[in-house]
């Protein structure tokens, strides 16, 4: 499992005791050395911290499965028969003319009916294998996720830390312009840019990170405003070192716990984006599968088979909750304020 | 008074906002490839036509004139009747251009879907405060025990699902399997009754209403609802842990009554906070739960017009969204006063 150090379950010694789990730095030393001996302390902590929530490992586990599966997808295509996912799949024992509805074997007539072991939850209304096209939109709904939190990230630290370094009217001007990308609503922002762009994952992933921006920009920017005051700051600035050495070397690293938290949370709110994005038709194209578009395709079949909208909703519940469970318990994990 | 210049001061706050809002729609509307005279008249038109209808719509000018234009045309009127821009329209009002597809004024095929979405976004932010503050507080006073679990199970989940997919759930169970409720369309309360199908009195509108805004609410409001049940819970146990709770509990006052009198009304602030901040969520998913039930507001409208590259329109939906966002940001601003009453709006930075 992810995290796993080699010491095993004894607690880490030292800092453990003290109540200072947040990757601060109490006192003022000259340079960075300290901070990054506390702050490596502090993640051990929060990795031990972390393993004794079983909530949390859930959603580390089903975030590992998902990934685990975007990874497989990816990497080699046909390990799963792609085929299946994306073309019309008929049963070799059938009239390859007449592609019919596999049902999937739960709670409906045909039980053990033909095909279902080899369609674990039944195949869509070409045929198409239903559990296949699920594991494919995982690695779309993965890939943006992460990729899209990432260019948020960045770019919000970026905004944030020179706002809230500089402060004064460069300070006025950037949150002028992160409040004015945070009004236009999310979707619409995103929509907008793929329809000026083009329809495709990139500008998806693009889109969706700019539009996190505000978000991370927003928390860095308070967060240097703390830290801003911090003795070593005004220290490092005594001693010379240039502004942007501080903001890179010691203001970004101190904001690195809420951020976290907040990154674990975004990807799961961009995964639920990108289905509201691909359902209104705007993610990847078909016939490549992702969660949202099959979810839009089900509706002309929601009376014939209702399990077409079922799974791929459970699919995104699912991987949401994961990241959510996870960004929940590094929040607890991290703040040592709120127990439980 | 304070609170007025308070107000005053956040409204010219928000005017670059505004204006932030219009400048990245336009370019990025701009941007989109296609030529919507291309839409209007189809493949092969005639030169002279689309030379006409360009200059109907302004698209023979240049993109710095039209974006002057668009920007002096939307202000209200009195700050921009000079007469250094003799471009402007020359009425009271806002202009917002004309529609493409529909060729009508942009702003009057605004003000015809704008109540829909707004009926959807308040009754869905109602529903929403409705179940999730007795939801939270519950959850935080009987803390760790079973109600405590149901509802952060709940929350989580709520959090955790897509507002269109539980749209198509409900519309699966309550209109398809039990027949129940209406899947589509919304009514609005207030619909002449000659204009809805089988109503004779008023009675008959608002039952309709309610009966077709059901679905679509839970569907819009189940997000916020889970939002505003975890911040209602932590901020219920942050209230109960206070010094001032304890030494309640010390003189001997009952529980409930710490919980009514003393401990709900601070907690309420970070409420109001996310529920200002989750008006953003609220309209993105205002669009897609409007597509889910083929509601007609302002959500399909803005998707059909980037279909249709109805750029007026495009624009014009996306500035309402943007200022129902900065208004709504506003008043749960000013609304902090009413539950805290330490907040001043004295020369505070906001």
């Amino acid at each position: 499992m992810a995290g796993d150090t080699s010491h095993g379950h004894e607690p880490p010694t030292d800092t453990a005791t003290s109540m200072d789990v947040q990757t601060e730095v109490e006192e003022p030393s000259e340079g960075g050395v300290e901070g990054e001996v506390e702050a490596r302390v502090g993640l051990r902590y929060t990795l031990y911290q972390l393993r004794q929530d079983p909530t949390a490992l859930v959603g580390l586990v089903i975030i590992t499965v998902a990934t685990a599966i975007a990874i497989f997808t990816t990497i080699d295509a046909n390990v799963l028969d792609y085929w299946f996912a994306e073309t019309v799949w008929v049963h070799p024992a059938r009239d390859p003319e007449t592609v019919e509805v596999a049902l999937p074997p739960v709670g409906m007539e045909n039980v053990f009916g033909q095909g279902t072991w080899d369609h674990l939850l039944g195949t869509d209304h070409r045929g198409r294998d239903m559990l296949v096209r699920l594991f494919y939109g995982t690695r779309i709904a993965i890939t943006v996720g992460f990729v899209s939190t990432f260019i948020g990230l960045v770019g919000g630290t970026v905004v944030g830390a020179i706002s809230g370094f500089y402060g004064g009217w460069i300070d006025d001007v950037l949150m002028r312009a992160v409040e004015t990308l945070y009004a236009i609503p999310f979707l619409v922002l995103v929509i907008a840019f793929m329809a000026a762009f083009g329809r495709s994952l990139m500008f998806a992933m693009v889109g969706v990170g700019v539009a996190t921006i505000p978000t991370f920009a927003r928390l860095i920017r308070s967060r240097v405003f703390s830290v801003r005051e911090e003795d070593y700051v005004e220290a490092a600035r005594a001693a010379g070192v240039r502004d942007r050495w501080i903001i890179v070397r010691h203001i970004i690293p101190n904001s690195f716990a809420p951020v976290l938290v907040q990154a674990t949370l975004q990807i799961g709110l961009a995964i639920i984006i990108i289905a509201g994005l691909s359902f209104l038709g705007f993610g990847v194209q078909p016939p490549t599968p992702s969660w949202g578009q099959m979810l839009s395709q089900s509706r002309d079949w929601m009376i014939e088979n209702p399990w077409f909208s079922i799974w791929p909703g459970l699919a995104i519940l699912i991987t949401v909750v994961g990241f959510n469970l996870l960004g929940d318990g590094l929040r607890d994990a991290l703040d040592p304020r709120i127990q439980n | 008074m304070g609170l007025l210049r308070y107000t005053t001061r956040r409204l010219l706050q928000a005017v670059p906002v505004i204006l932030g809002i219009i400048t990245i729609t336009f370019f990025l509307t701009d941007a989109i490839p296609g030529d919507p005279v291309q839409v209007m008249l189809g493949p092969s038109p005639a030169q002279e036509q689309v030379e006409v209808i360009r200059a109907r719509f302004g698209l023979d000018e240049p993109l710095w004139y039209r974006y002057v234009t668009y920007v002096g045309n939307a202000s209200p009127i009195w700050l921009t009747s000079v007469d250094a821009f003799p471009f402007l329209v020359p009425e009271f009002g806002v202009d917002l251009g004309t529609s493409i597809y529909y060729e009508v004024p942009v702003t009057q095929k605004i003000m015809e879907r704008l109540p829909v979405t707004l009926l959807l976004m308040v009754s869905a932010f109602a529903f929403a405060l409705v179940v999730a503050i007795p939801l939270g507080v519950v959850s935080a006073y009987r803390r760790n025990k079973p109600t405590d679990h149901v509802s952060r199970v709940l929350a989580l989940v709520g959090v955790s699902t897509p507002s269109f997919w539980i749209g198509l759930m409900l519309i699966l169970i309550f209109a398809f399997h039990l027949d129940w409720l209406p899947a589509t369309n919304l009514i609005l309360p207030w619909a002449d009754p000659a204009s809805v199908e089988g109503a004779e009195t008023q009675v008959d509108v608002l039952v309709a209403a309610g009966t077709h805004l059901l679905l679509p609410m839970i569907s819009l409001g189940t997000l916020q609802m889970a939002a505003i049940t975890r911040i209602e819970r932590s901020a219920m146990l942050e209230q109960l842990s206070q010094e001032y709770v304890r030494l309640a509990r010390a003189y001997g006052v009952s529980d409930r009554t710490i919980l009514r009198k003393h401990a709900f009304r601070p907690a309420q602030l970070p409420v109001v906070t996310i529920v200002g901040l989750q008006l953003t969520s609220a309209i993105g998913g205002a669009v897609l739960t409007e597509t889910v039930f083929e509601i007609n507001g302002m959500g399909r409208l803005i998707i059909s017009s980037i279909q249709r590259q109805d750029f007026p329109v495009v624009m014009g939906t996306t500035l309402v969204f943007g200022l129902v966002f900065v208004i709504g940001v506003i008043v749960t601003d000013i609304s902090y006063a009413y539950i805290d009453p330490r907040v001043s709006y004295g020369e505070r930075e906001a």
